[in-house]
């Protein structure tokens, strides 16, 4: 029961730190008006796919996804899931390397990044390491300390809103289906993880609904806390929307000047939080396909990322990559749950047949 | 035994990694925080940037005034880092005052704010105004009063509310977002330093985009910002025959749109104390005269700003249900002038 409790919290977090820094640059380019619409398609979406992936994992209880796909054979298992390494290292290494520009930003402007860079990845290895009870167990500790800071910020944010800076508008026609950013949008909802957790606790779909509404609303803040105090034709200029919306919070009484800090202290717990959980997911996947020591794969595949995170040169670069490492998850987002509900319900219907003879 | 030695030599490692993110911090009292920024420019088509200093030492100087010129304002301000004797830390201003020469030029301005907004130093919550002098004056001349603080100058745009309430106090941010805004103008402060006081509220510039378009009194933009629904709070008015102040005030705005053409019909709720009255003046006549005083300041201003095409009280964000997206940013042009307001203002004695 706890166990899903922890599971709940990293999802939570997980979608928190992807979605703080471009979710809402990627909203506002997609559409002008009703920006809750595409929220709530994407969330829909996404949900359906949870459902698909949760229902492909209960064809086969005591597995994970790894597990599964070995076996489908091990070919199988290499084909999938090494891409899918791939595209985990270079999202942490993207993940963590926007979130430290965004930090400097806020409250180390004359600190280098790489120190940054180094204490960001040295603690999410360490726990990484330590495995997956210590993950769960500062999911907790992490959630307890970052959702007081969401519910502050979007508290304090308030006395700057304007209500009219929004159109709540209807009529947006849903050509932004086919835009080719709607399927990156997509790639921002990680819920692959689950599947990797699997083979002690059975996930229930009811559980995983409530943590779904609760991402949901944080998104919609994520993206309406900027519209509400900028409206549209500003945010789009801005480069961070949400560190400006924060930036523009003057409470004088307050003993903290700036609310921006407290945005910059959220977002170090969120970072290192999912970027323990992306690693720990590469270790387990390499230790079961290639039988070598997990920690050594999480090491390695994590000074790969780092050297990665150092070389990206601009920002510019850095955000056009790490669209395109969410796209690729988007990708995998779709292709694993379909995959592993297709072999169940296959291989399930199979079993009943060998069965009736 | 052996375990725990290496547990301690771990946290003992750990501490030395963890103290030497301190090597690039200079210590408070080595850093030099300015409250206020002046920005003007200069014959030769060179910027001026005037710091307002506080002094914490010396008893007969609150303050000291550095300026340093450059091409650009990052340049100017890279000087006066240059040659100052303490490191100097950006992120402490409060104001910043412009002169008029780059304020009333639309594109100076515009360079100004973006370059405000996108500066990670300066805080973006740090407010702004305009000055018709010498902002090195404007700055300076807190020294010459006797027994102000170094703060003053920010002090004065925020007395807190009931005290003042026709101070505009506008945020850069405000002011960046009027630059794309299409449906809502801003009002920036204009300042002057006093003979007695240290500064001198003028009026406000109405700003439509970044370029002037008109400067308003301090009662008329009260009116301003009753409308765009701060409160009124504080406010005394005197009717000749009676002083009254304002304890109160509320407007609701009922935006339609017939055949196109948009009408407003906006309800203003004062509430108010009478202060002092001539002998035999009833409470009537107070009423009436205060109605009719503020009906026919709203029209002159609404017939000012409809001229300018300059929607200073932001009518047009009433009218985000009716007019699409698209069309909004006609809303100055085409919309704005036709607007019909039906402005009523209903007196109650408290």
């Amino acid at each position: 029961m706890t166990q899903r409790i922890q599971i709940e919290a990293v999802f939570i977090i997980i979608h928190l730190s992807f979605g703080y820094v471009v979710y809402p640059n990627l909203i506002y380019m997609l559409t002008k008006t009703a920006h809750w619409e595409v929220i709530i398609c994407q969330a829909l979406l996404q949900l359906m796919l949870i459902w698909v992936y949760i229902k492909g994992l209960h064809y086969f209880p005591t597995h994970n996804v790894i597990d599964i796909y070995l076996k489908m054979g091990r070919w199988a298992a290499i084909v999938f899931l090494t891409p899918f390494v791939i595209n985990l290292i270079a999202l942490a290494s993207l993940n963590i390397r926007i979130h430290t520009e965004v930090i400097i930003s806020i409250f180390l402007p004359r600190t280098p990044y790489w120190a940054i860079l180094m204490l960001l990845f040295f603690i999410s290895i360490y726990t990484a390491l330590k495995g997956l009870g210590t993950i769960l167990r500062s999911a907790i500790f992490i959630f307890l300390f970052v959702i007081p800071l969401v519910v502050l910020n979007i508290f304090s944010s308030v006395i700057n809103f304007n209500i009219h800076n929004v159109t709540p508008g209807l009529n947006l026609p849903p050509k932004f289906l086919v835009d080719i950013k709607f399927f990156y949008l997509l790639g921002f909802s990680s819920f692959l993880f689950l599947g990797f957790m699997t083979s002690k606790t059975k996930l229930i779909f009811r559980q995983l609904f409530g943590a779904w509404v609760i991402v949901t609303l944080l998104f919609l803040s994520v993206v309406y806390i900027p519209l509400f105090i900028f409206g549209q034709d500003t945010v789009v200029t801005l480069k961070n929307p949400f560190l400006e919306a924060m930036d523009s919070i003057d409470i004088s009484w307050f003993s903290f000047n700036r609310q921006a800090i407290f945005f910059g202290v959220l977002l170090v717990g969120l970072v290192i939080l999912t970027n323990s959980v992306l690693f720990w997911m590469i270790g387990t996947i390499m230790q079961k396909i290639f039988k070598w020591h997990s920690s050594y794969w999480i090491i390695a595949c994590a000074f790969i990322a780092f050297i990665f995170a150092l070389v990206v040169p601009n920002k510019y670069l850095l955000e056009k990559y790490f669209l395109w490492s969410s796209g690729a998850q988007a990708f995998f987002m779709i292709i694993i749950p379909i995959t592993i509900f297709i072999y169940g319900s296959w291989s399930n219907r199979g079993v009943r047949g060998h069965e009736e003879k | 035994m052996k375990k725990n030695r290496l547990f301690k030599l771990s946290i003992v490692c750990m501490t030395i990694i963890l103290l030497s993110g301190c090597w690039d911090i200079k210590d408070i009292n080595k850093r030099t925080i300015p409250l206020v920024l002046g920005i003007s420019k200069e014959q030769g088509g060179q910027y001026k940037v005037t710091l307002q200093i506080p002094v914490l030492k010396n008893e007969s100087q609150v303050s000291k005034v550095v300026t340093g010129k450059g091409e650009s304002i990052t340049s100017a301000l890279g000087k006066i880092r240059t040659n100052s004797e303490n490191a100097v830390d950006y992120t402490q201003i409060r104001l910043i005052v412009v002169q008029n020469n780059l304020a009333h030029n639309q594109k100076e301005l515009s360079a100004i704010v973006k370059f405000l907004m996108g500066s990670e130093e300066i805080p973006s919550r740090s407010l702004i105004a305009i000055t018709d002098e010498n902002v090195e004056d404007v700055l300076s001349s807190i020294n010459d009063k006797l027994g102000v603080h170094a703060s003053s100058i920010y002090d004065f745009f925020n007395k807190g509310a009931d005290w003042a309430p026709e101070i505009f106090s506008t945020p850069v941010w405000e002011v960046y977002r009027s630059l794309f805004s299409s449906t809502k103008d801003i009002a920036v402060p204009v300042i002057r330093s006093g003979k007695n006081t240290v500064l001198i509220f003028e009026g406000s510039d109405i700003l439509k985009k970044g370029e002037l378009m008109d400067r308003f009194r301090p009662e008329e933009i009260q009116l301003i910002r009753v409308l765009q629904n701060k409160n009124e709070k504080g406010k005394i008015e005197s009717l000749g025959f009676a002083s009254i102040m304002v304890s109160n005030s509320s407007i609701r705005l009922t935006p339609s749109l017939k055949n196109n053409k948009p009408s407003l019909s906006s309800n203003l709720n004062i509430k108010i104390n009478v202060l002092e009255r001539n002998d035999g003046v009833t409470n009537k006549k107070i009423i009436e005269e205060l109605e009719r005083v503020i009906e026919k300041r709203f029209f002159q201003v609404l017939k000012r700003m409809q001229e300018s095409h300059a929607d200073i009280f932001g009518f047009g964000q009433e009218f985000q249900q009716f007019i699409s997206y698209n069309e909004l940013k006609n809303w100055r042009d085409e919309y704005f002038p036709e607007l019909k307001v039906n402005f009523e203002v209903e007196v109650n004695m408290e």
